[in-house]
């Protein structure tokens, strides 16, 4: 088709709104295809990947002894001045922190205390979903950060999920096979 | 007794107009959501209720217990008048719609129509042209400068499209030789108006576009560029007025284009109860309302001055001038 041709063609087209038409069928189209909405917390929960970082929490050894030496270097690299540690000598002769409080209501997540340790014993792990009704609850003492968990193992998953008012975000199902992105999402 | 049984039907049925019109705003602005949702790979609301049904609800009770808030420098009484100038003249327009013929109940006949006026169409024309002084007074009482920038659209806007809306139904009325809504259904039994009058069809519905200011015309709203436009300082049971008004304004657009072009509830093909086949074809044109909004871009204040007069306006005249030569022709012998 020569390029006159072409053009009166797409005048043509113009004027019977062609353009519009071809919007509206696009449009109509997409109605008609699957969301790609993660219905978080109701029906599906992302896992995070190892990369991510969550919530702190503090490692122990092989021998179960926190792994902390109370060295203060988190508290001082911290730009949010948010960790406190209060260091103690055990029988052995060894520091440990007595007391060791990260406010996370003020911690921005750099990972900077992560980076900072010199006994790999700090690390923010997968957790993600520790929102309160009250910031002091966002004071989080040593030995709940022992208790949190720790780096996610493969992450970038998305398992099913139910929201429980009471407790948390209950994961049902286990596998964390990797998430498509692009499942759902038209590629015209 | 009669003329008792006769008051009390027609305060029946304004108030069953009235409550119809109150209430269907509700599951208007869900279907919105709904549907603006899925064109976009959305879901819309899906939190309350089963898929976000009673969302409008939930919404509507925000509204309702939001502060009524009056900005300091606005101009207390016009922006206390605004939104009821926005909100009654829609209700006002529907009583001369008629939604059908008549039913018969327990013996009675009942008309589906507040009133059978003879200049219904004027009417109309008429009482829908004040629902912009709403708008207008809106922005220019909120002493807000997106407020003011929406009101002065509006204006622009109305003097574009309200005479080339005007000229559009002029081919229907020479065709059914009636200004009587009730009549121009009647005479599009056999053939609906829309096959001799694509092009009043055409200006009407684009012109109706610009009148519901909704997408590709919400220049006055425009919330890309003006916050929300004329009603960005309102708040609570007025903002709702806006709303409730809007979402009118769309259904009377295309009760109107139902009524003038296609036929009112005459069917075609399929039998099916004309309250039905009204129904149906309403709600197709609200739901063409809505695919449009999620599909078309706004167009600038100007460019909508420029379809106004320079397409519109020609169309529309070009329109009744050939109508009205093929009319004398057909009749002459
Ligand atoms: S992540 Fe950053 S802000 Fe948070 S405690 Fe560690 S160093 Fe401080
Ligand atoms: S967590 Fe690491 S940096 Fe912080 S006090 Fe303990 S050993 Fe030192």
């Amino acid at each position: 088709m020569s390029r006159a041709q072409y053009r009166v063609g797409t005048w043509i087209g113009w004027g019977f709104f062609a353009d519009l038409a071809n919007g509206l069928a696009l449009t109509f189209g997409y109605m008609f295809s699957r969301p790609v909405t993660m219905q978080y917390p109701d029906q599906e929960k992302w896992l995070p990947y190892p990369r991510y970082r969550g919530h702190h929490f503090l490692k122990r050894d092989e021998e179960g002894e926190i792994k902390c030496v109370a060295c203060e270097l988190c508290a001082q690299i911290c730009p949010c001045d948010c960790i406190e540690v209060v260091p103690y000598e055990d029988e052995n002769g060894k520091r440990h922190p007595a007391k060791f409080e990260i406010d996370t209501a003020r911690c921005l997540f750099c990972g900077l205390c992560e980076d900072a340790c010199p006994a790999d014993a700090i690390a923010l792990g997968q957790q993600y979903e520790f929102s309160s009704f009250s910031s002091r609850d966002l004071v989080i003492g040593r030995d709940d950060l022992l208790a949190k968990p720790g780096k996610a193992a493969t992450g970038g998953g998305v398992v099913a999920a139910r929201l429980n008012t009471k407790k948390d975000v209950l994961v049902e199902t286990e596998e964390t096979q990797g998430y498509d992105w692009w499942r759902n999402i038209r590629r015209t | 007794m009669e003329l008792v049984v006769a008051l009390g039907l027609i305060v029946f049925k304004v108030a069953f107009l009235i409550a119809i019109l109150l209430l269907l705003p509700l599951p208007l602005t869900w279907l919105e959501r709904k549907v603006a949702g899925h064109m976009q790979q959305r879901m819309g609301p899906m939190r309350v209720g089963w898929h976000g049904l009673l969302q409008p609800v939930a919404d509507g009770i925000k509204l309702l217990t939001k502060e009524d808030h009056i900005p300091a420098e606005a101009d207390r009484f016009l922006f206390k008048l605004a939104p009821i100038l926005a909100l009654a003249p829609p209700f006002v327009v529907f009583v001369a719609v008629p939604f059908g013929e008549s039913v018969s109940v327990l013996g009675t006949e009942i008309t589906l129509y507040v009133s059978n006026m003879n200049v219904a169409l004027l009417f109309v024309f008429a009482v829908i042209g004040i629902e912009v002084y709403g708008v207008i007074f809106g922005g220019w009482a909120a002493n807000s400068k997106y407020a003011v920038l929406g009101s002065l659209r509006t204006c622009a806007q109305m003097i574009s499209y309200e005479i080339p809306m005007g000229f559009a139904v002029i081919g229907v009325v020479m065709l059914a030789q009636s200004m009587s809504l009730l009549d121009i259904v009647r005479a599009q039994a056999d053939v609906w108006n829309v096959v001799y009058q694509p092009v009043g069809f055409f200006v009407f519905f684009v012109a109706g576009l610009a009148e519901a200011q909704r997408i590709p015309f919400d220049l006055a709203e425009a919330e890309g560029d003006l916050g929300a436009g004329f009603h960005t300082e309102y708040s609570g049971i007025r903002f709702a007025f806006f709303m409730v008004s809007e979402y009118a304004i769309v259904l009377l657009v295309s009760v109107l284009v139902v009524i003038l072009f296609f036929g009112g509830w005459n069917g075609v093909l399929v039998p099916l109860p004309p309250l039905l086949w009204f129904v149906l074809k309403v709600a197709f044109f609200v739901y063409l309302f809505i695919w449009f909004r999620f599909t078309f871009p706004r167009y600038r204040y100007d460019q909508l001055m420029a379809i106004g007069w320079k397409v519109l306006l020609p169309l529309s005249m070009a329109n009744i001038i050939i109508t009205g030569v093929l009319l004398g022709a057909v009749a002459a012998p």
